[in-house]
C-alpha cells in the first residue's frame, strides 16, 4: 500500500460535503417541497395491546382518512429469518384487527398542512377492546400475561442454543460467578427523524419516494413486495439524511402507506416523524437480559461461560434485519476475542407489546461487551488481581492471528493485549490507584474502569446467508465514469449520512487514479442513479464501497493508459497516473485526464484501433478476500469521580486505544470514535426508554429521554494502533460502530471499582443516580443482615 | 378545524414579512414551509435540542417555541441571513477544519449558538464553551470538533483585533 499522497488514503482531508450544511443548504426530506403537496399524520394506538372493534372516520372527512381496509392489495411486512424455528409476524402498515404496541399506526390522515392532518387524526374514533400487555421480556416467555401473536402459542420469535457440557467446570472451577445483567431499552434518536415524501410520476409509471433512509435499494425491494409494483416502478431517493445509527435501516409502514397514497391520490404527499412519535411510537433498541455464570481458575484464566440471554424484540419482526438478529447474535459473539474451552449460551428473542427493535450502532455488541466485561471485572475482584490482568491472561495473542474463537468467529488480525497495555499506560493506572486510596478532596470516590471489544465490520455473504434474512450482501458495485471534462464520477448504492463518503471515496479514487478529490463526484443514495447495494450498515462502506471504487478506478486507469499511450506513442507500462494527469515515467511529458477523456468523447478518430469499446465507463464489483468480516477493536480506559451521596458520576479522563487497520481519513475516523463514544456514554449513564406495567412509554420528550450534551461528554484521548486487515483493499477495517460499544462496560466497571469498598455492585445500565444509590443501599442492608 | 387567523408583520433576514397566520404556527414551521428557508431545522419541537436556533432581535432563540404571530415588529435572522457575516465565515471554515459536523443536521443551530459564544464570550474557556453550548444537541460528533472550532475562531479573532 502506498500512502505518500496528501489527498489519498491516509490523508486528513477536509470534507467536501461540509459546505452545503454550513450554509443551511443541506437537503433533508423535510426541506423538499412539491407543488400541491399534502401532509400526512397518523392516528396511532394509545394502548399497548387491544383488539380493534371498530374504526370510525370523522364525519365529512371520509375521503381524507384511510385505514388498512382502504389500502386494497397492500401486503403486510414480513421479515423472515431462515434460522430454524423462527416465527414470522405480519406487520400490516395500518393495524388490522389488533394493535400490539402504543403508537402503532391505525389510520392515515391527509390534509393541506400537518396541523390540519393532526386535527383529523385526533378525530378518528377507534373502539379498542383492551388485552393484558406483555411488558417484561423474561416473563413474556416464562409466565406470559397474554400472547402477542395468538397463533404462535408463546411469545418467542426464536430460540437459539450453543450447547456445551459445563458440568466439570461446575464441579471444580475455583472461581464461579453468577450475575443477572440488564441493559435498558433505548431510542437511537438521530437528530433528524424519519421522513417520507412520495410522488407518482405518471410519465414514467413510477413511484418516486424521498425517504430519510440508510439502505434505499432495500427499501425499494421491500416496497415492491408490499405494494405489488415491480422494482423498476419504484425509485427511492435518500437525500441528505440527518444521522441514522441503525434507526433508518428499515422498511417503514409509513413508506408503504404513503407510496399507496401518492399513487392513488395522484398528489405528492409527505410525512415527517416528530420527536414525540419517534419516542413513543417508533422503533427502539438494545434491551438485553443476561443470566450469566463465568467459571475461572484462581489466577483469572477463563474456563467457560454459561449464559441465558433474552432480548426484548418488541411486537414485530422488522424488514430487513428481522426480530432475531440481535438475540441470535448475542449467542455467536459473546465470547469475543477471549479464549475459553467451554461455552454454552441459550438465547431468546422475546415478543412483547412494545415497539419493535432495530440494530443500533454496535448491534448486540454493546450488550455482550457490557455483560462479559462486567463479569471479567467480577472475576478480577474475586481473584484479587487488576482487571487488566484478567484481560491479558485471556485475550487472543497476536501470534495466534488469524484466530477462530470458540463460536468460529474468524478474527483477521490485531494485537489485543497491546491495546490493553497501551490504554493502561496512557491512563496512568498506578497514579490513579494511589489517588484512589484517599479519594478526592471533595469526598467523591475514584473509580478506574476498562473494557475491550471487537467490532466485526463488512461481514458478507457467508455470514448473512446463515441468518437467512431478506437481505444478504454479495459483491458491492461501483459505477464509474471519466467525464469529458476529466471529472471522475463514482456511483455507489450505499448512502452517506455523516460517514463522510463523499470525501473518503474521493480519496480512494485519488489513490488509484491520481485524480484531484475536488474533481471526484460521489453519487449515492438513489436507486435510480446507483448500482444495487444493501446500503449503509454494519460498518461496511469504507471496506465495501471503498473496495468497489478502487476496483472501478483501476479499470479506468487501464483504459486511460491505453488511450494516452497511443497518443503519446509510449508503452502503457511506462505511464503513471498522478496529479490529474497521465505522465510518461521519468519525463515531464503528460496528458491531463481531461485531455484523454476529450479524445474518447470528442475525437474518437484518434483512438487506438484496439481501444476498449466500453470506453471510460465501468461497473466494477468487489468482495473482500474473505467475507467473514474485518475485526477492529479497542480498549477504553477511564477514570470517574463518584458521588456516593447523590449517585452522580463524572468522567475525569478517558483514553481509547483503537486499531482500525489502515485509516483512509484519520480525521473522519476520530470523528466516528468521538461520536460513537458520546452515544456509548449516553447508554452508560443517561438513556433509557422505560415502560410501565400497561406497556405505556414513560419518556415522550427529550427532557425525559436524556441525550448526552456538551457538558456530559468529555474529549477522549485517542491512540491509534494499525494492523491492516489482510482481506481488504488497503487494509482498512470497519470502525463506524466501535465507539458506541465499549463505554457502558468501561464506565460501569469504573463505578463498580469505586463502589467495591462498599461491597456494592451495579449490573444494570444506565447507571442513573437512582440505580447507583440503590446498589449502595442494597449493599448496606446486606452487610447489616 | 376553523381557526381565527391573526395578522403579523416582522423582518426576516432584512426582508419585511406581512402575513395572516394561524396562531398555533410556530416560527420554524413558518420559515420552512411558508418562506422556504429550510436552514432552520427541527429536531424536537419542545425546546430541548437546539436544532431550530436562530436570532430574534440579535439574541439566539428557539424557533420551535416561538409563535410566529408573537413576532410582531421583531427582526429574525436565520442561518441563510448570516451567509456573509464575517464571524460566520470564520466559523464555517473552522467547522470544516475541525470536523465539527457529520450529518450536518444540528449544524445551523450550532453555528448560530457558536457565533453568539464567540461574540459575547471571547475569553470563554473550554468548560464555559461547553456550558454555553449545552442547549444544542448533536448526535454525531461527540462535540469535540465543535468545541475546537469555537476555540479556533476565538483565537483567530484575538490575533486580528
Ligand atoms: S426543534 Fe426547537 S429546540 Fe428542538
Ligand atoms: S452532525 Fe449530525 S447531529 Fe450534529
Amino acid at each position: 500500500m502506498k500512502s505518500s499522497s496528501t489527498q489519498g488514503v491516509g490523508a486528513r482531508l477536509a470534507r467536501k460535503e461540509d459546505d452545503r450544511y454550513l450554509r443551511g443548504q443541506g437537503e433533508f426530506v423535510g426541506d423538499i417541497h412539491r407543488p400541491g403537496m399534502l401532509e400526512v399524520a397518523f392516528a396511532r394506538s394509545p394502548v399497548a395491546h387491544a383488539r380493534i372493534v371498530s374504526i370510525e372516520k370523522p364525519a365529512g372527512a371520509e375521503d381524507r382518512v384511510f385505514t388498512m381496509e382502504d389500502l386494497r392489495g397492500v401486503q403486510p411486512i414480513r421479515a423472515i429469518s431462515g434460522l430454524p424455528g423462527f416465527k414470522p409476524s405480519d406487520l400490516w402498515p395500518l393495524a388490522k384487527d389488533k394493535v400490539r404496541h402504543v403508537g402503532e399506526p391505525v389510520a392515515m390522515c391527509v390534509a393541506a398542512t400537518r396541523a390540519e392532518a393532526e386535527d383529523l387524526a385526533a378525530q378518528v374514533f377507534v373502539d379498542y377492546e383492551e388485552l393484558p400487555a406483555v411488558v417484561d421480556m423474561v416473563q413474556a416467555r416464562t409466565a406470559p400475561s397474554a400472547l402477542v401473536h395468538e397463533h404462535w402459542g408463546d411469545n418467542v420469535f426464536l430460540e437459539t442454543l450453543y450447547d456445551d457440557d459445563l458440568s466439570a467446570a461446575k464441579a471444580s472451577a475455583p472461581i464461579q460467578i453468577r450475575r443477572h445483567i440488564r441493559t435498558a431499552r433505548q431510542s437511537m434518536a438521530p437528530m433528524e427523524g424519519r421522513g417520507v415524501l412520495c410522488e407518482w410520476n405518471t410519465r414514467l409509471g413510477q413511484l418516486e419516494m424521498y425517504s430519510s433512509a440508510q439502505m434505499p435499494h432495500i427499501n425499494r425491494a421491500g416496497l415492491s413486495e408490499c405494494l405489488g409494483l415491480d422494482q423498476g416502478a419504484i425509485r427511492v431517493i435518500a437525500p441528505d439524511v440527518g444521522g441514522g445509527f441503525g434507526y433508518k435501516g428499515i422498511l417503514l409502514s409509513e413508506e408503504i402507506c404513503l407510496g399507496w397514497l401518492a399513487r392513488n391520490l395522484h398528489k405528492p404527499v409527505r410525512w415527517l416523524e416528530d420527536r414525540r412519535e419517534q419516542l413513543v411510537a417508533s422503533t427502539n433498541c438494545r434491551e438485553h437480559d443476561y443470566d450469566i455464570t463465568v467459571y475461572a481458575e484462581r489466577d483469572g484464566k477463563l474456563i467457560g461461560i454459561d449464559c441465558d440471554a433474552t432480548v426484548d424484540s418488541g411486537a414485530y419482526s422488522l424488514y430487513p434485519f428481522s426480530a432475531c438478529l440481535e438475540a441470535a447474535q448475542v449467542g455467536s459473539i459473546l465470547p469475543g476475542p477471549y479464549k475459553m474451552d467451554h461455552y454454552r449460551c441459550h438465547t431468546w428473542s422475546a415478543c412483547t407489546n412494545k415497539p419493535p427493535i432495530l440494530p443500533y450502532r454496535g448491534v448486540a455488541r454493546t450488550g455482550v461487551c457490557f455483560a462479559l466485561e462486567l463479569m471479567l471485572d467480577a472475576v478480577a475482584r474475586e481473584a484479587n488481581i487488576e482487571p487488566f490482568e484478567v484481560r491479558l491472561r485471556n485475550l487472543v495473542q497476536p501470534h495466534e492471528m488469524p484466530f477462530d474463537n470458540i463460536t468460529k468467529k474468524h478474527f483477521d488480525s490485531g494485537d489485543y493485549p497491546e491495546s490493553v497495555r497501551q490504554a493502561i499506560s496512557a491512563i496512568n493506572l498506578p497514579a490513579w490507584r494511589e489517588k484512589q486510596k484517599a479519594g478526592l478532596p471533595d469526598g467523591r470516590r475514584i473509580g478506574i474502569g476498562l473494557s475491550v471489544y471487537c467490532e466485526q465490520g463488512a461481514h458478507g455473504t457467508s455470514v448473512y446467508a446463515g441468518w437467512g434474512i431478506p437481505m444478504v450482501p454479495g459483491h458491492e458495485q461501483c459505477f464509474a465514469r471519466l467525464s469529458p471534462d476529466g471529472v471522475f464520477e463514482v456511483r455507489i448504492g450505499a448512502q452517506s449520512h455523516g460517514q463522510s463518503l463523499e470525501t473518503t471515496l474521493a480519496q480512494v479514487a485519488n489513490e488509484i487514479l491520481g485524480v484531484d478529490p475536488q474533481n471526484v463526484r460521489v453519487i449515492h443514495g438513489d436507486t435510480g442513479l446507483t448500482p444495487y447495494s444493501t446500503g449503509t450498515w454494519g460498518s461496511r462502506c469504507m471496506v465495501m464501497s471503498g473496495g468497489a471504487v478502487a476496483t472501478a478506478s483501476k479499470e479506468i486507469a487501464v483504459r486511460v493508459k491505453k488511450i494516452a499511450g497511443k497518443i503519446m506513442e509510449v508503452a502503457e507500462q511506462d505511464l503513471v497516473l498522478e496529479h490529474g494527469a497521465v505522465r510518461v515515467a521519468g519525463t515531464d511529458r503528460s496528458m491531463t485526464l481531461a485531455e484523454v477523456a476529450h479524445i474518447w468523447y470528442r475525437k474518437p478518430q484518434l483512438l487506438p484501433a484496439d481501444v476498449d469499446p466500453a470506453g471510460l465507463e465501468v461497473t466494477a464489483g468487489y468482495k473482500t478476500l474473505r467475507d467473514s468480516g474485518t475485526f477492529s477493536y479497542a480498549c477504553h480506559a477511564l477514570v470517574i469521580a463518584l458521588d456516593t451521596a447523590l449517585g452522580h458520576s463524572e468522567i475525569l479522563d478517558y483514553v481509547i486505544v483503537e486499531d482500525g487497520g489502515t485509516l483512509v481519513n484519520p480525521m473522519v475516523v476520530d470523528g466516528q470514535i468521538y461520536g460513537g463514544t458520546a452515544q456509548g456514554i449516553g447508554t452508560a449513564l443517561y438513556e433509557e426508554m422505560p415502560y410501565d406495567s400497561e406497556g405505556q412509554p414513560l419518556a415522550s420528550t427529550l427532557a425525559d429521554y436524556m441525550l448526552p450534551g456538551p457538558t456530559e461528554v468529555p474529549e477522549p484521548r485517542i491512540v491509534h494502533m494499525s494492523t491492516p486487515s489482510p482481506y481488504t483493499e488497503f487494509g482498512q477495517k470497519g470502525i463506524g460502530e466501535g465507539g458506541a460499544i465499549a463505554p457502558p462496560a468501561a464506565i460501569i466497571n469504573a463505578i463498580n471499582d469505586a463502589l467495591a469498598p462498599l461491597g456494592a455492585e451495579l449490573t444494570t445500565s444506565p447507571a442513573s443516580p437512582r440505580r447507583v444509590l440503590a446498589a449502595i443501599e442494597a449493599a448496606r442492608l446486606r452487610q447489616a443482615a | 378545524m376553523a381557526v381565527n387567523k391573526k395578522p403579523v408583520s416582522f423582518q426576516v433576514n432584512g426582508r419585511t414579512i406581512q402575513a395572516t397566520l394561524e396562531p398555533r404556527l410556530h416560527l420554524a414551521d413558518f420559515l420552512r414551509d411558508h418562506e422556504h428557508l429550510t436552514g432552520t431545522h427541527i429536531g424536537c419541537e419542545h425546546g430541548v435540542c437546539g436544532a431550530c436556533t436562530l436570532e430574534i432581535d440579535g439574541v439566539p432563540a428557539r424557533a420551535c417555541l416561538t409563535y410566529t404571530v408573537s413576532c410582531e415588529g421583531a427582526e429574525v435572522r436565520t442561518i441563510e441571513g448570516l451567509e456573509h457575516d464575517p464571524v460566520m465565515v470564520q466559523l464555517r471554515a473552522a467547522f470544516t477544519s475541525e470536523h465539527a459536523l457529520q450529518c450536518g443536521y444540528c449544524t445551523p443551530g450550532m453555528l448560530v449558538t457558536a457565533r453568539d459564544i464567540v461574540l459575547r464570550l471571547p475569553d470563554a474557556d473550554e468548560a464555559r464553551i461547553r456550558k454555553e453550548l449545552s442547549g444544542n444537541l448533536c448526535r454525531c460528533t461527540g462535540y469535540v470538533g465543535i468545541v475546537h472550532a469555537i476555540q479556533k475562531v476565538q483565537q483567530q479573532r484575538k490575533v486580528t483585533t
